[in-house]
């Protein structure tokens, strides 16, 4: 197999969940038998893993209220609907 | 949650005002994280967050009902911050897309090593570190990157997010995780 391409789009289309059965034993056997790919795929997962790690920011305070107070008033007609 | 968000969608629509606010405390977080994550600038994602609130209220008799109500309030903020970051001027010359490389631009040219050594890497907090290189993704591939892995979208979501297919959904986040394996690979 072609280590640039071939092994790196299954690499890819096993992240993303549809590697057929055939193709997934033939990435795992290149794996067993290729470093250069070993490490190409650890460091896709682990960027994986690293950005999953960032942290949440708080939302503002008041962030509703300010979205309610911006808010077009309602048209009058719209009182009538039912 | 769903039904209720549906109900509330529904009220609205009918010119309660006030079922919106329910809609809004309900999205708050990930709507500001979102706009945060593609900003990286709080002010700015508070200003766009809002501004993606506002103009799903306003447009709301265009929202389809049998379709997600958080596919297409995502779609409104994803739109909004590539729109500002198109609009922010000094960057310019840099944001602009390199012929041939399906959007990738100057920042995606220039050595990662040469705008961080790696000494000032380990002077900085690994969480800022990581925030930084995300922000050097291209747009289009950092929103697709940041729906999968940390909003939780699924590609078939991701395309109705965005509004593209699936293939193109899948060609980009393949680009951008190998952007990112590039980026954090000597962390």
């Amino acid at each position: 197999m072609d280590c640039n391409k071939e092994v790196v789009r299954l690499m890819h289309h096993h992240l993303d969940g549809d590697l057929s059965k055939e193709d997934e034993t033939k990435l795992r056997m290149h794996l067993e038998g290729c470093k250069n790919c070993q490490k190409h795929f650890h460091e896709l997962k682990r960027s994986i893993t690293l950005l999953k790690s960032v942290d949440q920011v708080q939302v503002p305070a008041n962030f509703t209220q300010q979205v309610m107070d911006k808010l077009p008033t309602e048209k009058k007609h719209m009182k009538y609907v039912r | 949650m769903d039904l209720i968000i549906k109900d509330k969608i529904k009220q609205v629509k009918k010119g309660d005002q006030a079922a919106y606010e329910d809609v809004v405390l309900f999205f708050q977080d990930k709507i500001f994280q979102h706009c945060y994550r593609m900003l990286g600038n709080k002010h700015e994602a508070e200003d766009i967050a809002q501004e993606a609130f506002i103009r799903a209220y306003v447009n709301i008799h265009s929202y389809d009902e049998n379709r997600k109500f958080s596919t297409w309030l995502y779609r409104i903020a994803t739109n909004l911050t590539i729109d500002r970051i198109r609009k922010r001027k000094p960057d310019y010359y840099l944001d602009a897309e390199v012929k041939g490389t399906d959007g990738l631009d100057m920042y995606s040219q220039l050595a990662t090593n040469e705008r961080l050594p790696e000494e000032e890497v380990q002077g900085m907090e690994l969480q800022n570190y990581i925030q930084n290189e995300m922000l050097n993704l291209p747009p289009k591939y950092r929103s697709i990157i940041m729906l999968r892995y940390l909003e939780e979208f699924s590609l078939q979501e991701i395309s109705d997010i965005l509004d593209i297919p699936l293939g193109t959904v899948k060609t980009r986040i393949h680009r951008g995780r190998e952007a990112l394996r590039k980026k954090l690979r000597h962390v």
